[in-house]
């Protein structure tokens, strides 16, 4: 690889070493370098949503984000989000309400809401149909994702 | 290879000498074009780290200075801006969609200068000015002479885009209209609406030419209250295109109507503030 360059980056709380193209997207170094598959690639454009990860707290497209430029950020993705084979309470409140169709969107579903939840603890629908409005869903099953967020917070508070 | 230069000075000079350098903002519209393959740059210079690209202040003469790494998010949510200047952040609002508002930056978005993209109207309709930086030293060019032509400004290769200056304008009222075919697409048409005390009026039409379109007889008409004969004079005198989102001739139809409910807003903005 010419002009390969060799990168520390800080994901899951892991620091991990590996060389990347110049302008080779956090997508592709999560995918097909780290073997971190939750990111899936839909659009690659930035529109779908389905590569979403969090970075320094906040949900950004892998697609859009150059690895090389990620070095000094704390990355999440949905493999970092609970322990491995354990579900985060969002994560089964998704389980617990069907919200997944074909699962594609799922990840990036979840990316939006933990940055959610995590930003305003106690959102209204419209907060939540808000952050998942940069997530697109084509099998638009929408309103069990609202659903099981807003079930879980019902069960919190009761 | 990707760089990541600390200061303006070393952006600058790792930027000339060599066209096919590309500076990198937020990303959401370059990277996307590298995916695509639509761009293939001899390197990338990563504004992220220069400081002299961050924050806002206010300048002394009441300017506000809004550094060109702004993301999108800052300027939505910014509570700081009242009256006519409500226009930029209804803009920024209209953006994407949250995550993308989150990544995308104004100096990025002005730069590449996508005809259907939000800003534009609402900087010219604010009367901003753009600051530039480049080896040749730094330039303040007004934003309705900073759009040029179709993904084209008066950017040299080796300049960057720095920072945004609004004005000071007083009270009045902003408003931004923007019709997409899903919310948060590019704009089918847009319009930027801007009261100012004292009676004087703006109104700068998006998606509709190769760059924001205003007519001063068109403001002029605006001020007297005659709404369908601004609306018909900007239809009249806009360039659109054919395209995926609409037909040029559907545009034209649809902006003297936006006009009128984008005008009948301000007003009412004006009338409440």
């Amino acid at each position: 690889m010419t002009d390969a360059l060799d990168v520390t980056l800080m994901i899951n709380g892991e620091r991990r070493a590996l060389r990347v193209a110049p302008f080779e997207t956090l997508l592709t170094s999560l995918r097909d370098r780290l073997g971190l598959t939750a990111a899936k690639r839909g659009c690659n454009q930035g529109v779908c949503g389905a590569c979403s990860v969090l970075i320094d707290g906040r949900p950004a497209r892998a697609c859009l984000s150059v690895t090389a430029n990620c070095v000094d950020q704390e990355i999440t993705t949905v493999e970092g989000l609970s322990a491995p084979l354990e579900l985060s309470p969002l994560q089964d409140a998704m389980v617990r309400a069907g919200a997944i169709q074909c699962g594609f969107c799922t990840p990036g579903m979840l990316i939006a809401l933990t940055a959610l939840l995590h930003e305003s603890p106690h959102p209204t629908r419209d907060d939540i149909r808000t952050a998942i409005s940069s997530n697109i869903c084509r099998c638009t099953g929408y309103q069990k994702i609202v659903e099981a967020v807003a079930d879980m917070l019902d069960a919190s508070a009761a | 290879m990707l760089h990541r230069p600390e200061s303006l000075g070393e952006a600058v000079g790792l930027l000339t000498g060599d066209a096919d350098i590309k500076p990198l903002a937020g990303g959401a519209s370059l990277v996307a074009m590298l995916n695509a393959r639509l761009v293939e740059p001899s390197a990338l210079v990563s504004l992220a780290r220069v400081k002299e690209l961050q924050g806002s202040n206010e300048l002394p003469d009441r300017t506000l200075r809004l550094g060109a790494m702004m993301r999108h998010r800052e300027l939505a949510e910014r509570t700081t801006l009242t009256g006519p200047q409500r226009v930029l952040q209804r803009a920024a609002r209209a953006i994407a969609n949250p995550t993308i508002r989150a990544m995308g930056t104004i100096g990025g978005s002005i730069a590449l200068a996508d005809p259907g993209a939000d800003y534009p109207p609402a900087l010219v309709a604010l009367s901003a000015a753009i600051e530039l930086v480049g080896s040749a030293g730094t330039r303040l060019v007004r934003a309705v002479d900073f759009f040029v032509d179709w993904y084209t400004t008066v950017l040299a290769p080796d300049e960057l885009v720095t920072a945004i200056h609004l004005q000071p304008v007083g009270a009045g009222a902003g408003v931004y209209h923007k019709l997409a075919r899903v919310a948060g697409d590019f704009a089918i048409a847009s319009v930027a609406v801007v009261l100012l005390d004292g009676g004087r009026a703006r109104a700068v039409i998006g998606a509709c030419g190769p760059r924001p379109l205003s007519l001063a007889e068109a403001d002029a008409e605006l001020a007297r209250g005659n709404v369908a004969a601004a609306g018909a004079m900007l239809a009249e005198a806009a360039d659109p295109v054919d395209d995926s989102r609409a037909s040029a001739n559907y545009r034209r139809r649809v902006i003297p109507r936006m006009l009128a409910r984008a005008f009948v807003e301000a007003s009412e903005q004006m009338h409440s503030s």
